[in-house]
């Protein structure tokens, strides 16, 4: 499959109804990743609704759902190395999975628990994990780019053959931080995909009142970059999109941006009311009939691959091992709250110290 | 505590010796790399990293575009692999366009990611007034770093402790902000050993010895204090001056010696006084000080306002200012 930068129209392998719109036999990737591609989006799907529940029921304070965008996530991840850098966004639990974060560390994460590679230390956007190399993201709108892009030099002045990815909502791409990143990725061809998930909203802000460009993807061009513009609910495309652009930077190519065309189906984030922006009907159709995950299903199901049977069992199976990762996390301890002054830096200052005895005396330990 | 390997002594200015801090720790450690505006073949616009781009390569001594946010935000990324970045500030007053990658991310992402990630890098960056810079050359912006938990702060005031600090800062494990007074790069030379040593951080110097009154400064105003304690010595008076070099941490035992030996304490920064880092002394001091207080904490400052250009002289504090606020103190 020709892969080209550019296109007019988002690059797909499945059309909205699972039917191949390519030759998949000769896609570099056969059933048995098709497969495998199928379990991580119904694993990423039920870890993520799972985890809202812990808002509704109180448990936890925040929570942005991945729900409709799980074949932008899945599908960029599964290409990457071991060795390879992650930058996730806010929203970004269904690409840290695939990178080797468990369930039960997300759960963790998100009930704040120590279990959380990050000790609660971030409200529940995302943890990080320094053996994976999953950088912790922040709040602030955008601004890893060019972190991911300085990991990327690094990589490059240390001759690895390794990638960095960072991901980014539509709304990130006004800020200025991601103008900066890309024109640092380019001038330095740093190999790092900057993967922009246009999931159409910025809280309530709509693409077209982010930008006057008609895709996200052509942005690129001003940098000297290519830029990618691919069905963010296929997840086919979307790896192979990705694996192009980390083979290309792997080889010394440099960065690329890809732009992922997908849809949020949950509310900007637990403390949202998305009803008061979006047109009646908008959810509705992205929900019946582009969804990521039925999508793959069809594709299976036409390719003979897939029965309800199976369906059927891989629901139970994926249903015990997001109630026993939740278990787990619900096991896992609290932080203790004299370790509130740990980590500002690699030692305690002297006023830290001094700190310390005022709040240990408080707490009594 | 100063690890000091080379006897040799040579007289350098602060530029020169920066230049050999830097040089010293890009030969030691291969993972030391510098980025920033106009420092390959131009050698920075003070001439710090003047050849350095012929010695090193254009890996480890990086021109990069005309973009702070980018200077500081690859900066971090490079030190969370595993290199040890050196990033130049061409000057303080323009690092606020990357002050968010610097706050929000260096400063906070060991804690966040419960010490699984630290940042170890210094931002070098030439700062205040007395060189005619107008608002945009002059300021001097400490209290902004200070008071963000995660960074270190330090200012040297001369030139062996500029390359001790910065050797200190590039091995620290910490993101340093390191500010140097451009009003003293080539104004003064001091004796500065050609091998490697450190200057520890969180520890202030004894500048002067004296007993009647305690001068507490950091920086360029470390100068002015020493021209103020050569006055008051004309008329009896003995001034003793604390350079603080670092000022996240600070030396709190060092502030507590000299409060307890003069009883009097005169507070100088170049900043503007609300808010500003001196104003953090006078705290602590009050706190934990106060039953060795003969007089009234005074501070001397720059004025609330912006820095001026024509007006700079009428702006920055100066020896006539600080011995004011020394006989305020000393005749309460
Ligand atoms: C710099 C900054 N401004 C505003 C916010 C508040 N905020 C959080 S997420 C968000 C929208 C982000 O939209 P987008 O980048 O498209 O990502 P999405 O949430 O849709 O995945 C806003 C405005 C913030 N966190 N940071």
């Amino acid at each position: 499959m020709d892969i080209k930068p550019f296109t007019a129209e988002p690059i797909r392998v499945l059309a909205y109804d699972g039917t191949p719109v390519e030759n998949v036999d000769r896609l570099g990737i056969g059933k048995d990743d098709w497969l495998k591609m199928y379990r991580w989006l119904v694993f990423a799907r039920a870890v993520d609704d799972r985890g809202y529940i812990l808002v509704r029921q109180g448990r936890a304070g925040f929570y942005a759902q991945i729900a409709g965008q799980e074949a932008s996530q899945v599908g960029s991840a599964l290409p990457l190395h071991k060795e390879d850098w992650m930058y996730p966004d806010h929203r970004s639990q269904g690409s840290m999975l695939v990178k080797g974060l468990s369930a039960a560390e997300w759960f963790g994460h998100v009930l704040g628990k120590m279990l959380d590679p990050t000790q609660g230390r971030l409200m529940p956007h995302g943890p990080g994990r320094n053996d994976l190399h999953i950088v912790p993201p922040s709040s602030t709108v955008g601004n890893k780019i060019t972190e991911a892009v300085g990991t990327a030099m690094a990589q490059r002045i240390k001759k690895r053959k390794e990638v960095t990815i960072t991901y980014l909502g539509d709304g990130a791409t006004s800020e200025g931080d991601f103008h900066v990143g890309m024109n640092f990725a380019a001038v330095y061809q740093a190999p790092v995909i900057i993967f922009v998930q246009n999931n159409q909203y910025a809280i309530s802000m709509r693409t077209e009142q982010q930008t006057h460009t008609k895709t996200i993807a052509e942005k690129a061009k001003a940098y000297g970059m290519d830029g990618y513009l691919v069905d963010g609910n296929d997840i086919l495309a979307v790896y192979l999109v990705t694996k192009h652009c980390a083979d290309k930077a792997r080889a010394g190519g440099g960065p690329s941006l890809i732009e992922a065309y997908t849809y949020r189906y949950g509310p900007h984030s637990s403390a949202d009311d998305d009803t008061r922006y979006r047109p009646k009907g908008e959810l509705e159709m992205w929900r019946t009939q582009r969804d990521p995950v039925t999508r793959m299903r069809k594709f299976l199901e036409t390719k003979g691959l897939w029965s309800e049977d199976q369906e059927q069992k891989l629901q139970a199976d994926v249903k015990a091992q997001v109630a026993k990762a939740m278990e787990e996390a619900e096991k896992s301890p609290a932080p203790e709250p004299i370790t509130v002054l740990d980590y500002a830096y690699e030692q305690l200052t002297p006023h830290l110290e001094w700190e310390r005895r005022e709040l240990a005396a408080e707490l009594g330990v | 505590m100063a690890t000091v390997q080379a006897t040799k002594q040579t007289q350098l200015t602060m530029v020169q010796a920066l230049q050999s801090a830097l040089v010293e720790e890009m030969e030691r450690d291969e993972d030391v790399v510098i980025l920033g505006e106009d420092i390959g073949p131009r050698g920075g616009v003070f001439l710090i990293t003047e050849g350095l781009i012929d010695k090193f390569g254009a890996d480890r001594v990086i021109d990069t575009p005309l973009a702070e946010a980018g200077i500081i935000g690859a900066a971090v990324g490079m030190a969370m692999y595993g290199l040890k970045p050196i990033a130049e500030i061409q000057f303080i007053d323009f690092i606020f366009p990357g002050f968010d990658l610097l706050v929000s991310e260096a400063a906070k992402i060991r804690y966040r990611s419960a010490g699984q990630f630290g940042v170890p890098m210094v931002i070098r960056s030439p700062y205040g007034g007395g060189v005619r810079g107008g608002s945009y050359h002059s300021q001097s912006p400490e209290s902004y770093f200070v008071a963000t938990p995660g960074l270190k702060v330090v200012v040297p005031s001369n030139p062996y402790d500029a390359k001790g600090l910065l050797i200190a800062s590039v091995r620290d494990p910490d993101p340093v902000v390191f500010m140097e007074p451009k009003k003293i790069y080539r104004a003064i030379k001091s004796d500065v050993p050609a091998g490697t040593y450190e200057v520890p951080l969180g520890k202030a110097a004894l500048t002067r010895e004296g007993k009647h009154v305690s001068i507490i400064t950091y920086g360029a105003m470390v100068h002015v204090a020493l021209e103020a304690a050569d006055a008051m010595a004309k008329e009896g008076v003995e001034v003793e001056v604390l350079d603080l070099r670092t000022l996240q941490p600070y030396d709190t035992d060092a502030i507590m010696h000299t409060i307890a030996k003069t009883g009097h304490v005169v507070l100088l920064q170049e900043a503007p006084r609300i808010g500003g880092y001196t104003g953090e002394i006078a705290a602590f001091i009050a706190e934990n000080g106060v039953e060795y207080l003969e007089g009234p904490i005074v501070r001397v400052a720059g004025w609330d306002t912006a820095f001026p250009y024509a007006l700079e002289k009428a702006y920055m504090p100066n020896a006539q200012r600080v011995i004011r606020g020394i006989k305020k103190t000393l005749n309460f």
